[in-house]
């Protein structure tokens, strides 16, 4: 009897941890944008409903954002609760999730089994895939805020914003002569220089060119009480999608996909093989140091705070963070350039809001004024500030200036300064590719591979090439037209 | 080409009446032929025949006529226990339920039925169900949110695996080969001489063999596709090093803990909590020990030994022993509690008779306390092996992201990275397929070999 128990007890823990390996998945930590706290916290945290005034249940309104840091998810707690006070018969309430993917896999479950939510954070990377979801009865899952709006100038007493958003932002996120999507966090990439070292080295400004850092790393490793390396920034896509912006070359084919559905991509492209292999001498040379893990936000600002390198290269998005917790002199400036190259231009990063489709006219009102409020000059001046993301609009950005924030702030004034000098070109403005999520992983995997096992440059590219044209030309038969 | 495939199956259920069953009758020739066809054709016919169609080449058509004989086999497997019964040769379930029989549980035949339809219905419902769509999208190119998807019949399974498919059916065979080759040697020596030995050393190389063949079989990468071998080899050296390191300490712990010593249930109860754990926790502080910037251990080597700790995610070796010690030092309180139940059940007079024989501590440890535990032993090589296969996704994602290179990258992550991550549901599927196809051959196997060696005592 002992003997059948033991079998017994062996298969059910077979079948518990079977069954249990789903719960682990939750933990994805795919981070695309960089979380300026530690502690994650996905717990569902809903905006305190404000008391209806007058008749009749107030209209919910389930806004999903993919941040779980207090200050990001924070502010969104703190305007919806200021909606819901200004908009007693509305009730926005936000719901945090891990990231950008598991929001959006949720809202697409979600519309499927009928309790979809009203308003979703969505990055800019996944734009295609976005505008091609459908539902189970093939319906797109998103409206487009343009067409919902109507030409509108204010949606229940709160001014329109959406024509008054940044070129960059406007030029990026315009697909077919339309927004699809509100315009939300949008950062670029930065340097941060630690100026206590660079001056200590000789160096009295930030370098701009790719030969200029090297020049600086080479001065900097010749310091004797020096930090152990000299540059790191995250191993993202985003970094080699600026790269390839600055240097004017092109990601994907029919314009980055702009002018029509991208259905091939360029991974061996001249452009591709000079930033990564700068990238890699950098690395042969002990100047960048690689923290060992893809998409590494955290690990990268650690090194830069902690002072093991001198310059990181970033998301402008943790300006203030850095401004706040620096316990030096650190100065902004613009990404770094190949000067063998005419500069092009860099391009946005960040995430929108998408609006589903499917609701009727009242709720879809209290959405848009939503949307709208979200947005508007004191709302997005209060988050450039708290954050270091671009003023959204130009209305916005118009306060700063007026208010003296840029004299007081000179490091949250370069990445609308970059996105300004950038040419309004296709390279520019980023590509719009299908499975652009999966695309991103094959080059971040392949430069892993390059920078970490010594494997041959061009050789690596082109395997990532091949496998990042057949992902995107299976993305083209499932969703292409 | 279905048609060759049917008619082999109808061979093998003859040939199977003629080789495994004592009586043989015409019908029953005729019967086994039957099911065999019957059971061969349910997946071809379950696929559309998708696997037979003109321009199905190598592995596919492969991979079509092995899910054939599979069925074929599994439907043989039923006629035979149906034949058995005819033939009274009863095994120990039959008598069993005719104890049940005779007893007072005279009742309707549905009476059982109802009272195990809850539980079936939980299975159904949560374990049947799904395992039936992960099937159904491991043969499919489909995304979250995607208008249509394809059926690609056997390409998510066939991209795995080596291109030619002789290969395919060479390698299983020379490893089962020498596995049945070594068995036999064994069987025909005696313990103590040379040649039993060299029949222990073959019998380890046939194990090995098994592996390499595996290996061997698994798709090295190129043309767009994923390096499987890599996948393979890193789940391997993941889960043998967190079973072995796992089971190895939990044992030595719990024979220093099973010591009578003061305050020794309060530190047998810590000694538990890491299991208490969740693996991703188990993760965040192995990185926050070894992480090359803000970590304890490298921050101390550094402070104190002037030791440059290099930056465990860039080696091979670094990350996958991080891997292997964060994992089994969560499974480790599991291990202990069990062992120290294990030590409990070993029994006392037999280590007694050992000491008065003169046996050193070694000795009994060996002889007798060590075979005493081979059920714990077995239970937990099982349970260990699948939080291995399973449960470190977490910890992974936490220390290494599957870095270097994807040196860590184990199946698990690997399935999810595809599946989820890159939302390829049909990839995600079929690498899903294998992992379960493996879970169920390794239990199949430790059943059949260790099973056979573990006392249960006096039951």
């Amino acid at each position: 009897m002992k003997h059948r128990l033991l079998i017994l007890l062996t298969i059910l823990a077979m079948v518990a941890a079977a069954c249990g390996d789903d719960s682990s998945t939750e933990t994805t930590a795919a981070g695309d944008q960089p979380a300026t706290t530690q502690a994650p916290d996905t717990a569902t945290t809903a905006a305190p409903a404000t008391t209806a005034g007058g008749g009749g249940e107030a209209i919910n309104i389930d806004f999903w954002v993919a941040f779980s840091d207090e200050a990001r998810l924070g502010f969104s707690e703190e305007k919806a609760a200021a909606f819901n006070a200004k908009h007693p018969e509305y009730n926005v309430e936000v719901t945090s999730f891990a990231s950008y993917n598991d929001a959006f896999d949720a809202a697409v479950l979600a519309v499927d089994s009928g309790e979809p939510p009203e308003i979703i954070h969505f990055f800019e990377a996944a734009t295609r895939q976005a505008l091609d979801a459908v539902d189970a009865s093939g319906n797109p899952i998103f409206k487009s805020v343009t067409d919902a709006i109507g030409g509108r100038t204010d949606i229940l007493g709160e001014p329109v914003v959406l024509d008054d958003v940044v070129d960059a932002a406007r030029n990026y996120y315009t697909v077919d002569g339309s927004f699809y999507s509100m315009p939300w966090n949008t950062s670029t990439t930065v340097m941060f220089n630690n100026m206590d070292i660079l001056n200590a080295a000789g160096i009295t400004e930030p370098p701009a060119t790719w030969g200029e850092v090297e020049a600086a790393c080479e001065a900097i490793a010749a310091l004797p009480d020096g930090p152990s390396a000299c540059i790191t920034w995250p191993n993202h896509s985003w970094f080699v999608e600026q790269s390839l912006g600055q240097q004017g070359e092109l990601l994907g084919n029919n314009d980055n996909g702009r002018s029509d559905r991208a259905t091939e991509v360029y991974l061996t492209s001249d452009g591709m093989l000079n930033y990564v292999n700068w990238w890699k001498g950098l690395s042969d040379s002990g100047y960048y140091t690689y923290t060992g893990l893809q998409r590494d936000w955290d690990g990268t600002s650690n090194a830069y705070l902690a002072e093991e390198v001198a310059m990181l290269i970033y998301s402008s998005s943790d300006t203030t963070f850095f401004d706040t917790n620096a316990s030096f002199t650190n100065q902004a400036s613009f990404m770094p350039y190949n000067e063998n190259v005419d500069y092009v231009g860099n391009l946005i990063g960040g995430a929108t809001l998408w609006m589903l489709d499917g609701m009727d006219a009242a709720q879809e009102d209290g959405a848009l004024a939503f949307l709208n409020f979200f947005s508007n000059p004191e709302n997005a001046a209060e988050w450039h500030q708290i954050t270091g993301y671009i003023p959204i609009t130009k209305t916005a950005e118009a306060q700063l200036v007026a208010d003296g924030w840029y004299e007081e702030s000179p490091n949250s004034k370069v990445a609308s300064d970059q996105l300004a000098a950038a040419e309004n070109t296709p390279a520019s403005l980023g590509a719009l590719l299908g499975n652009f999520v999966g695309i991103r992983d094959i080059i971040t995997g392949a430069i892993e591979d390059i920078l970490v096992n010594d494997v041959d440059v061009t050789e690596r590219l082109t395997q990532a090439n091949e496998e990042a044209n057949r992902s995107l030309s299976e993305y083209e038969q499932l969703f292409g037209g | 080409m279905l048609i060759i495939g049917l008619i082999g199956a109808a061979g093998l259920g003859f040939l199977y009446v003629r080789f495994f069953i004592q009586r043989r009758t015409p019908i029953r020739y005729a019967v086994s032929s039957v099911a065999a066809v019957g059971g061969a054709s349910v997946t071809p016919f379950a696929m559309g025949q998708c696997g037979f169609a003109p321009e199905t080449t190598g592995v596919d058509r492969l991979l079509a006529y092995g899910l054939m004989a599979v069925g074929a086999a599994v439907a043989l497997v039923i006629v035979r226990s149906f034949f058995d019964r005819r033939d009274g040769l009863s095994n120990e379930s039959d008598a069993f339920a005719g104890e049940i029989r005779s007893g007072g549980y005279r009742m309707g035949w549905w009476v059982p039925w109802v009272l195990l339809a809850p539980t079936l219905a939980i299975l159904v419902v949560f374990l049947y169900t799904p395992a039936i769509q992960t099937f159904t999208l491991s043969t499919r190119l489909t995304r979250l949110g995607a208008p249509r998807s394809v059926d690609v019949c056997f390409r998510n399974f066939s991209e795995l695996l080596v291109a030619e498919p002789w290969r395919l059916v060479a390698y299983p065979l020379i490893a089962i080969g020498l596995v049945y080759g070594a068995r036999f040697w064994l069987s025909r020596t005696s313990p103590g001489t040379w040649s039993r030995r060299g029949a222990d050393l073959a019998t380890i190389a046939a194990a090995l063999s098994v592996f390499i063949a595996l290996y061997a079989m698994f798709s090295p990468g190129g043309g767009g596709n994923v390096d499987f071998r890599a996948v393979y080899l890193t789940t391997v050296i993941i889960s043998v090093g967190v079973v072995v390191v796992g089971m190895t300490l939990g044992l030595a712990v719990a024979y220093l803990a099973y010591r009578s010593l003061r305050g020794g249930s309060a530190y047998r109860t810590l000694l538990i909590w890491p299991y208490a754990i969740s693996p991703a926790v188990a993760g965040v502080l192995f990185f926050m020990i070894f992480d090359p910037t803000a970590g304890i251990f490298t921050h101390a080597m550094e402070s104190w030994f002037g030791i440059d700790v290099p930056n465990y995610r860039e080696s091979t070796l670094l990350a996958q022993t991080a891997i292997i010690l964060a994992s089994s030092w969560k499974i480790l309180g599991y291990n202990i509690l069990f062992y120290l139940a294990g030590f409990q059940s070993v029994s006392l007079d037999q280590v007694e008779a050992a000491v008065i024989d003169g046996a050193s501590p070694w000795q009994r440890f060996v002889k007798v306390v060590w075979p005493g535990l081979s059920p714990i032993t077995f239970f937990l090589l099982v349970t260990n092996l699948t939080y291995a296969f399973f449960e470190i996704y977490a910890t992974i994602d936490f220390m290494t992201k599957g870095a270097p290179a994807g040196d860590t990258s184990v199946a698990i992550y690997e399935i999810i990275r595809i599946g989820v991550n890159n939302g390829d549901l049909g990839r995600g599927a079929a690498q899903s397929v294998l992992l379960f196809i493996a879970v169920i051959g390794i239990t199949l196997w430790q059943f059949r070999t260790s099973g056979r060696r573990v006392t249960y005592g006096g039951a």
